[in-house]
């Protein structure tokens, strides 16, 4: 009785884990692997170069999880650098992290 | 006998077979942290489609964006992107991201042949891979070799546009009288991403081409109201075609109703 569930057991898990493991088919891009994530910030750079709204490069990028944006664009620059990625493309992530930096969004408040 | 000293092993076999099973599938089922973009959500692959494209206009950078799009193996990125576009301005996002979706869908419409990759950076497509991005990304917008044939996107400005033909459609299943437009490339491809500009007495609207794929990526229309006559010019085009108002059309019942215009452009080829 015993060998058998020991060995149905560990078919079982044999099984789900190598042979039918689950799929994940609607994931969301906090779970990138860490180069995709990279290139996503970089992409976030490379619109907010161009577009020059903090704001939205904040939206996007907290699709990337709950840390604050200058946190993950620290992440991705520190990826980066490890990887050896184009110099303009380390200049735009820098470019990036100062506007997140010197954004503060009460600063748009103003007093009476 | 045999047979009875066999079944409580099969048994157990099957109870711990289903065991395991259900350990590996909802206990510790196998986690994937480390996906590709492909395996998103749809809201989330149609955000990302939509940086891609907002990278892309500020960078214009081809070969990257290209790449990038690769990673969702879409056999029609061009068509996919273009109604993104239009889902997103229905959406209520802005319009800049739809144009900039739109720019990206008319930059991949004019390419249906491969061009020349430039040695870009590259993204990787094999998970044990790690990203290549040690070689230096060659700036996409100033020249390089003669020798090396990359392509420089056309500023939309740049383009030539001639008016192939202008005709009052009496179509009655259109319910509303449209200025329609038809742009072609220069290979008489449809063309998606133009600008239209509509000017009439007292004020001016503009439309873009390729925001409802379903009837050509190089079509586009505008809503035009009775009595008033419009003027449509391709932006940065000199040709200005006139005169554009809705005419009476009569179905086969004797009933009037407001015809449409459609106006076909073709890109002309400059030296």
């Amino acid at each position: 009785m015993l060998p058998g569930l020991a060995l149905g057991l560990l078919a079982g898990i044999l099984l789900g884990w190598l042979v039918l493991p689950l799929e994940y088919v609607d994931t969301d891009p906090s779970s990138l692997r860490s180069d995709y994530r990279t290139d996503y910030v970089l992409m976030t750079a490379e619109a907010y170069a161009g577009e020059g709204d903090i704001e939205l490069a904040q939206v996007r990028l907290a699709a990337l999880g709950p840390q604050p944006p200058l946190e993950i664009v620290s992440q991705a620059i520190a990826y980066a650098e490890e990887n050896e990625f184009g110099q303009s493309d380390l200049q735009v992530l820098n470019q990036l992290a100062v506007g997140l930096r010197s954004y503060s969004p009460t600063a748009e408040i103003e007093s009476p | 006998m045999r047979r009875a000293s066999l079944l409580p092993f099969v048994l157990s076999c099957v109870v711990g077979l289903a065991g395991g099973l259900y350990y590996a599938w909802q206990i510790d089922p196998v986690e994937y942290v480390d996906n590709a973009p492909d395996t998103l959500r749809a809201d989330f692959k149609a955000d990302y489609l939509a940086i891609i494209a907002a990278a892309f206009s500020s960078t214009e950078d081809l070969p990257r964006a290209q790449q990038r799009l690769d990673l969702f193996s879409d056999p029609d990125p061009a068509r996919t992107l273009a109604a993104l576009a239009q889902q997103r301005l229905a959406g209520g996002h802005s319009e800049s991201e739809a144009r900039a979706l739109a720019q990206l869908a008319s930059v991949l419409g004019e390419q249906p042949t491969p061009y020349v990759q430039t040695p870009v950076t590259s993204l990787p497509s094999d998970p044990t891979n790690t990203p290549d991005r040690r070689t230096p990304r060659p700036a996409s917008r100033t020249p390089t070799s003669a020798a090396v044939p990359t392509r420089t996107p056309t500023p939309e400005a740049a383009r030539v546009f001639e008016l192939q033909s202008r005709e009052i459609v009496c179509d009655p299943a259109l319910l509303q009288p449209l200025v329609q437009a038809i742009i072609l490339n220069t290979r008489g491809r449809n063309l998606p991403g133009i600008e239209v500009l509509v000017v009439w007495d007292s004020g001016q609207d503009h439309f873009f081409t390729g925001l409802k794929p379903e009837l050509g990526l190089g079509y586009g229309d505008f809503t035009m109201t009775e009595g008033v006559t419009y003027a449509a010019q391709i932006a940065g085009s000199t040709e200005l075609i006139t005169d554009l108002s809705a005419e009476a059309c009569v179905d086969t019942g004797g009933e009037v109703y407001l015809g449409s215009w459609l106006l076909v452009f073709q890109q002309r080829s400059t030296p």
